[in-house]
């Protein structure tokens, strides 16, 4: 059984947009969902220790960040299907054959995401005042961020082993009955799955400390100077030190310890080793905003923080893209898919989604506008 | 065969699409529903200056936030996550020719995610006007998503030109299109009282405000009832012929069908007596009971749209077996087993001694042991049947189907099963490999049973 042999034909409708157009929105939604994630996906986690063993303002920013975490879930899961929606068209025949091998795994993150995000409501609501965080709320809140991370593990497995074909064979013959599959293999075996996925957490680390600066930048104005100005800037920098650190650690492990030569040759090679190397450094420069911003926090140098770390996420995006094309190439290449392009419905999609944009931005200006103000009549 | 089989036993995997697009729709038309409720009664209540009514919809936009944000989004999610595990073809088809209708759709998503949350969260906050705007905009994007939504869903029931010119437009208004949007706006406006009606009364102890929530919601109850009634009959009209006679044949189906009229017909009567003409009925008793009917119904109905289609997934292009209906000719000149990628590799790994030249010498699989031939049955079995049959236990299984069938009549189903059973799909392989099934099918078929008198032999 060889891997080339295990993917099936290509679709004979075509791919229904170019190759570059479908990446684009693939790329920009997971740039989109990895924002909200990492704050469920590693700031979940740090605010229960927070609550545990913080102090004073540690608790504070926990409650912060978990009141609004229903919302960031919502964001993340609504910003996911883009990404997943175009993986499909132009991936399908490496995705579904990866999920079906670990079916089970895959077809639970449903029922833990749906947990997961109800457990968040259950603890948010104990924040609220005149209720408590009781014993059943807390372990909600727990039950969560455990679920969150081991939905994050499911998604290395499932996308690492998207472009392990190698691995394939050996995974249907050990999890395979009459020549169909259990549903029930892993992609333990492959060498990138672990520093990928703790590369990511570190990466979400980042995120989580870049927002708690944000938060106090622009969210967090009715909280005293000393949390603001003093406290959030200063806890902000150390979590970031600590998930950037631990991004260095093991995405050093990921690209020096399990690409392959060929990969590496490519990535470190001109032009796309300005790439690589920006997306290994770009943390770096974040961490100096927020070392200089530390005692500054305010709306200006949260908004700087915010898009610098947007960009460090935006670089971390097209690299892992291009790394899983170059991964997939020896086997498959996804750009040759011939293109029967649907022009009517894809003019129709850019015009609803300027539209689409245009409401949001109508709402997002009328909650700025009444942020701050005292209560109307009607509540 | 294009992608390895998820065997799922007793259940059978496309039974795991059932139940969470089931438990999935009965949330997602109370989002539509839910939302246009919560826009107009709104607006009614900022109108009247109803301050107590305002307060009981801002509990119930809590709610509704509970249930649809949360529960709808995901098991909606939840969907394309069981489709592409247990009909990747089908999904693969769809995605291709629709994937703009999804893009579409999630922009409105976007919106529903956006203003659900700023409708609650800025409760009282905003102004009446914009408030109500809010919610309205909730309100025509959940609507929107549905004719969106339903556009691909009726295809997969008749594709109507689209197999021909491939056209996304041919295929989005398809001659299903209509009735399907009616049914379904219908069921929007249905389900979402109901929820309403449930909500209400635990929630709400003044007995002048619980009158007033039923008798209002009553109206967009009765008039979903009856935009259910038009859509359904459209449905049936405009049905492909052998949904129709799925329909009249199956007796599954014929108790199923009696059952949602049984049930629509007692909704609207509850409704009409009860909410419409006395809102004072309305007890959580009276409330579960219409609930519970609601949802059964519905279920049910979701459960005969999705079962007509046999033995497609997509009518006339995509088999229930992952198989595409154009492909059916040259799989039977070919191979299944040399043509399907996973069973090729397989057979390659496991039988190399039936490989000639690469390719699989079908006269050689007969040529094997029998313990190998049953295996190779087996696998066959996998990928073509286990869709809708389990082997010998669980979800219409083989085994119990056949259970006292002669050799001749086993062999029969292997070789023409669209021939036994009109919405059985053809048998898409060699003479060869359907004895290799055959063979399969005559060991798990248990004998006729015993005891039974038909009268002494003359």
């Amino acid at each position: 059984m060889t891997p080339t042999d295990l993917i099936g034909p290509a679709s004979s409708l075509g791919s229904p947009a170019p190759y570059w157009f479908l990446v684009f929105f693939k790329v920009l939604g997971f740039i989109l969902h990895m924002i909200p994630m990492s704050l469920w996906y590693a700031g979940i986690l740090l605010a229960l220790l927070l609550r545990w063993r913080g102090g004073e303002f540690g608790r504070l920013w926990s409650a912060r960040l978990m009141k609004q975490m229903p919302l960031w879930v919502a964001l993340g899961v609504n910003f996911g299907i883009v990404p997943l929606l175009f993986t499909q068209v132009s991936y399908y025949q490496v995705f579904y054959p990866a999920t079906i091998l670990m079916a089970w795994f895959w077809f639970s993150v449903i029922l833990l995401l749906t947990l997961a995000y109800y457990g968040v409501y259950i603890y948010a609501y104990g924040l609220k005042e005149g209720q408590t965080l009781t014993p059943f709320r807390r372990v909600a809140g727990w039950i969560s961020a455990i679920f969150f991370i081991a939905i994050g593990f499911l998604f290395s497995n499932a996308f690492s082993l998207m472009t392990n074909l190698g691995g394939w064979p050996a995974l249907a013959e050990k999890t395979g009955y009459a020549g169909a599959v259990f549903g029930t293999a892993l992609n333990t075996a492959d060498a990138t799955l672990w520093p990928r996925w703790l590369m990511f957490f570190g990466l979400a680390l980042t995120t989580t400390g870049a927002y708690a600066f944000v938060d106090a930048g622009v969210f967090a104005r009715k909280e005293s100077d000393a949390y603001r100005r003093t406290w959030a800037g200063s806890f902000a920098l150390k979590i970031y030190t600590l998930g950037m650190l631990w991004f260095a650690f093991f995405g050093s492990w990921y690209v020096f310890g399990t690409w392959p030569t060929e990969i590496r040759l490519v990535m470190f090679a001109m032009p796309l080793g300005i790439l690589t190397v920006l997306t290994g450094v770009s943390p770096g420069l974040v961490w100096v905003c927020l070392w200089l911003f530390r005692k500054s926090v305010g709306k200006g140098t949260a908004l700087l923080v915010a898009l610098a770390q947007f960009v460090v996420l935006a670089l971390n995006a097209v690299s892992r893209q291009i790394v899983q094309n170059l991964e997939l190439k020896k086997f498959l290449d996804i750009t040759a898919e011939p293109v029967k392009i649907q022009l009517s419905p894809i003019i129709l999609f850019l015009l609803l989604f300027v539209f689409g944009v245009a409401v949001v931005v109508w709402m997002v200006r009328k909650i700025i506008a009444v942020e701050g103000k005292p209560a109307a009549a009607g509540s | 065969m294009h992608y390895p089989w998820w065997y799922v036993p007793f259940l059978n995997a496309p039974m795991l699409i059932a139940a969470i697009a089931v438990l999935h729709v009965l949330v997602s038309h109370y989002a539509v529903g839910g939302g246009l409720f919560l826009a107009v009664e709104t607006s009614f209540a900022y109108k009247t200056k109803n301050t107590n009514y305002l307060a009981y919809l801002r509990q119930h936009a809590w709610f509704f936030i509970l249930i649809t944000v949360v529960y709808g989004a995901i098991t909606g999610v939840g969907i394309w996550w069981t489709i592409g595990l247990a009909s990747p073809l089908a999904t693969e088809t769809l995605i291709h020719a629709f994937v703009f209708g999804w893009a579409m759709e999630y922009v409105f998503f976007v919106l529903e995610v956006v203003s659900a949350f700023i409708f609650y969260y800025y409760w009282g906050r905003l102004d009446s006007k914009t408030h109500t705007a809010i919610g309205w905009i909730y309100a025509g994007a959940a609507w929107i998503s549905l004719v969106l939504i339903t556009g691909i869903t009726a295809f997969m029931l008749h594709p109507g030109s689209w197999p021909e010119s491939k056209n996304f437009w041919a295929g989005f208004f398809n001659p299903q299109f209509v009735p399907q949007v009616l049914s379904r706006t219908g069921g929007s406006f249905l389900l979402a009282s109901l929820y309403v009606y449930l909500h209400a009364a635990f929630k709400v102890k003044d007995p002048a405000m619980r009158d007033m929530i039923a008798a209002r919601s009553a109206r967009p109850a009765l008039l979903g009832s009856i935009l259910i009634v038009l859509g359904g009959v459209g449905w049936f009209l405009f049905l492909p012929e052998s949904a129709k006679a799925a329909l009249a044949a199956a007796s599954t189906l014929n108790i199923m069908m009696a059952i949602i009229f049984a049930l629509t017909i007692g909704v609207f009567l509850l409704l009409y007596f009860g909410p419409y003409k006395n809102p004072g009925w309305l007890t959580p008793g009276f409330a579960i009971v219409l609930f519970v009917m609601g949802l059964s119904a519905f279920s049910t109905g979701e459960f005969v749209r999705e079962a007509v289609r046999k033995p497609f997934i997509l009518y006339n292009v995509v088999l229930g077996n992952q198989v595409l209906a154009e492909e059916v000719p040259a799989l039977k000149a070919n191979g299944y087993l040399e043509s399907g990628n996973w069973l090729r590799a397989h057979v390659a790994a496991r039988f190399p001694q039936t490989l000639e030249d690469g390719k699989i010498n079908e006269a050689k699989l007969l040529e094997l042991p029998r313990e190998n031939q049953l295996e190779l049955g087996e696998m066959l079995f996998q990928y073509a049947c286990n869709n809708c049959h389990a082997t010998k236990n669980g979800m219409s299984a083989a085994s119990h189907l056949m259970r006292g069938w002669t050799v001749a009549m086993i062999r029969t189903v292997s070789r023409e099963p669209e021939k036994m059973h009109f919405f059985m799909p053809p048998w898409a392989g060699t003479p060869e490999e359907s004895e290799l099934l055959t063979q399969y099918l005559i060991s798990i078929a248990p004998a006729h049973p015993a005891g039974m008198y038909f009268g002494e032999e003359q």
